[in-house]
């Protein structure tokens, strides 16, 4: 008798585990953001980032500048407007484990990083890049250590640089991959690269070359062009541009789902850009052809 | 000595093949009870037409055999024409290897099973049981190349003779399209390229291994040296040492400069342009840059394509054109592979690399829309589902196309309209 109870006790417990993990993003609508702290409208938002301490911001790239929020307890507040001078062209944005912030220059193919008051620091400009010299930056991700990897879609690599721009290693990507649009960190350290073209995505683990994590995910999405991993579960998220909807991979490959739908409407998306994730649950999507940044729980 | 084990050998083989007959034909005879003597005649009772086709020269074997049962089951089939196996397996059942191990190129007929797209299986005026005889059962399904061929003002000459010089009709082990050859290979077997003229003609630039059909037309062009239609201009002025080293150095095919900095050198307004705006098409700044898209010496496409746009474009967005090609209404440049005309293909400071960053503007160019609609569209008027949103043609629209009618988003007008209009939602 003891058995049959402690046998549906975990079954009880591991079912909803299950299910959980075969589906892991469940997004409700919140909010958006979709003007500044003067009422002026947000356009074209390429990124957006989020920390643990609720700060958010925005790269409206339409406008050509970056816009500073908070988010706690569900209530968002601030807008205020970080006009950088030398980044005229902010698309990504992330926040470091200190609190400063980088910033994509899609123009410039740059990374700039601001100070945690918004002043900035100056670009990250690799040094010691052979084999070859010239670089073309198309994205980046920092990880817990304030180390950036840089994806050098001309020198067809992953840069890794320290803080102040030192190349500590790279790694090159897979033979006869399509389009390589972005790439992304997890917990282990491993870099995933995200070939939009080919729908496939590429790890590496400990600077080893890049091999397949996933099959063709063709029947799945669209054309994604951004891609994170949960510091938390280790899933991997997509944005899909052409679909719009956020997908949800796992961290064997394995496809786990895939919310949200292309739409005008509140909870829809239009040619969706970055996404961003809050210890809290929060998510925070750049919703570009909407012209505004939609705000979602978790409600998994 | 040597004659005569040949003789025997001959002997020999030829005793099998009546012995395998034999058996087959027993084998059918026992399997459907036939009459004595009825094997090979009795079909032909209540068919009398293929007395002709028996008078043909070329009889497919178990016809002449009068194995009728070798392809039809004389009952019931689950298959047209009463055929023992699915019509587009049947002939492999004898012929099980028509294509190479490993091929790099197959037929597409041969792979969809389609053999009576070229060969009649009963008889034929022609070798091989084909429909027709040379270039012309070829040419009957591939009709564009037919036309191509047909206007060339400078022919080649096999391509007239016949299409199996070059190609093999089942499938390659050794290149693409079918070719029997690696194609330098295949050139080299009648243009020798040791010999002086071919030399000249190339400028003394060592080009024995490169890629001829990336300047040549293989099936003829109007222009001399069958060269692509369209040519780069310092290739036709013979000036290859414009973008290469010169032909005398060791690296003679190595280009003076890397990228979109060689390109640069001559297309330097372009290259500002593009470099200027926002936002860059993102091949251009890969390694391949501008080879990406554009072949550097010739091609068939205008603007130095290496491919039609549609084909081009749709290699990275297959998405867009899917997208398109099961829409119900077509937009005509999405149609036609026209993705320029609404989109630059280089730089656009507008997301989605627009031409233009207004969307009104943008379909304006060929759209009227006070003929079209009168629905208030514009940047005084706000999308009602989202106030950073101006109403413009695609609050209404998609287009690239949608699964309903005038490119729509929703399956009637009224589901679309009630989207804004929510009062009249019924």
């Amino acid at each position: 008798m003891r058995y049959l109870v402690h046998l549906a006790l975990a079954l009880v417990l591991v079912v909803p585990a299950a299910a959980g993990a075969a589906d892991s993003l469940k997004l409700r609508y919140l909010g958006s953001i979709s003007t500044d702290e003067k009422d002026g409208a947000v356009k074209t938002p390429e990124g957006v980032a989020c920390n643990d301490q609720g700060d958010v911001i925005v790269a409206d790239t339409g406008n050509s500048r970056l816009l500073r929020y908070t988010f706690q307890e569900k209530n968002l507040k601030g807008g205020a407007v970080l006009k950088v001078d030398q980044i005229g062209a902010p698309v990504r944005v992330q926040y470091g484990p200190k609190g400063d912030v980088f910033v994509l220059d899609g123009k410039l193919h740059k990374v700039g990083r601001l100070n945690s008051d918004g002043s900035f620091a100056g670009f990250v400009e690799p040094v010691g890049v052979t084999g070859p010299a010239k670089y073309v930056i198309r994205s980046f991700k920092v990880d817990s250590a304030n180390n950036l990897f840089l994806l050098d879609i001309l020198g067809e690599r992953v840069l890794k640089v320290d803080s102040t721009g030192k190349v500590l290693s790279q790694i090159a990507f897979p033979k006869e991959y399509g389009l390589i649009s972005d790439l992304a960190i997890t917990i282990a350290g491993d870099v995933i690269l995200l070939d939009a073209v080919k729908s496939v995505l590429y790890v590496s683990r400990k600077d080893a070359a890049f091999a397949p994590l996933t099959k063709d995910l063709h029947d799945f999405m669209n054309f994604a062009n951004y891609i994170t991993a949960s510091s938390r579960s280790g899933d991997i998220y997509l944005v899909d541009q052409d679909g719009g909807a956020i997908i949800t991979i796992g961290p064997d490959g394995s496809f786990l789902g895939r919310q949200l739908a292309l739409g005008w409407r509140t909870g829809q998306l239009y040619y969706p850009a970055q996404v961003c994730f809050t210890k809290n649950g929060e998510v925070f999507i750049a919703d570009r052809g909407n012209s505004r940044v939609q705000i979602f729980e978790n409600a998994k | 000595m040597l004659k005569r084990y040949k003789m025997l050998g001959l002997f020999c083989a030829l005793g099998l093949l009546l012995v395998s007959t034999a058996a087959q034909a027993q084998d059918n005879t026992a399997k459907y009870r036939l009459k004595p003597g009825a094997f090979g005649k009795l079909c032909q009772d209540c068919h009398p037409g293929f007395e002709e086709k028996l008078k043909k020269p070329n009889v497919h074997t178990p016809v002449k055999k009068g194995d009728c049962t070798g392809c039809h089951n004389p009952h019931t089939s689950d298959f047209k024409k009463l055929l023992s196996a699915e019509p587009k397996k049947i002939c492999s059942t004898c012929h099980p290897s028509v294509t190479p191990k490993d091929a790099k190129s197959v037929h597409k007929v041969v792979a969809d099973g389609e053999c009576l797209k070229c060969h009649d299986p009963h008889s034929s005026m022609v070798k091989n049981n084909l429909l027709k005889p040379g270039n012309e059962l070829c040419l009957d399904c591939h009709k564009s190349l037919s036309g191509r061929i047909a206007k060339a003002k400078v022919q080649h000459a096999p391509v007239k003779k016949d299409c199996l010089i070059c190609h093999a009709p089942h499938g390659s082990a050794k290149e693409a399209s079918l070719l029997k050859e690696r194609i330098t290979a295949l050139c080299a077997g009648c243009h020798k390229t040791d010999q002086p003229i071919f030399v000249k003609k190339h400028m003394n630039y060592p080009v024995a291994n490169s890629n001829c059909v990336y300047c040549h037309d293989p099936h003829g062009s109007d222009r001399k040296g069958i060269l692509y239609n369209n040519v780069h201009k310092p290739v036709s002025a013979m000036m290859c040492n414009q973008c290469h080293e010169e032909a005398t150095s060791p690296n003679a095919l190595k280009t003076k400069r890397e990228g979109a900095e060689l390109c640069k050198g001559c297309h330097n307004e372009m290259y500002n342009t593009a470099f200027g705006k926002n936002r860059i098409h993102s091949p251009l700044l890969t390694k391949q840059a501008c080879l990406s898209c554009h072949n550097p010496h010739a091609g068939k496409e205008k603007g130095l394509l290496r491919e039609s746009p549609i084909q081009l474009c749709g290699k990275c967005h297959a998405d867009t054109i899917k997208r398109q090609e099961m829409s119900v209404t077509k937009h005509e440049p999405v149609k036609v592979g026209e993705c320029a005309a609404c989109h630059d293909p280089h730089a656009s400071n507008a997301p989605l690399l627009m031409k233009q960053e207004s969307v009104v503007d943008g379909c304006g160019t060929c759209h009227d829309w006070m003929k079209h609609s009168t629905h208030p569209i514009g940047d005084k008027f706000k999308d009602p589902r989202n106030k950073n949103r101006n109403l413009d043609c695609l609050s209404c629209h998609r287009s690239h196309g949608t699964e309903f009618k005038g490119m729509l988003p929703f399956k009637t007008v009224t589901d679309l309209c009630v989207q804004c209009h929510e009062k009249f939602r019924r």
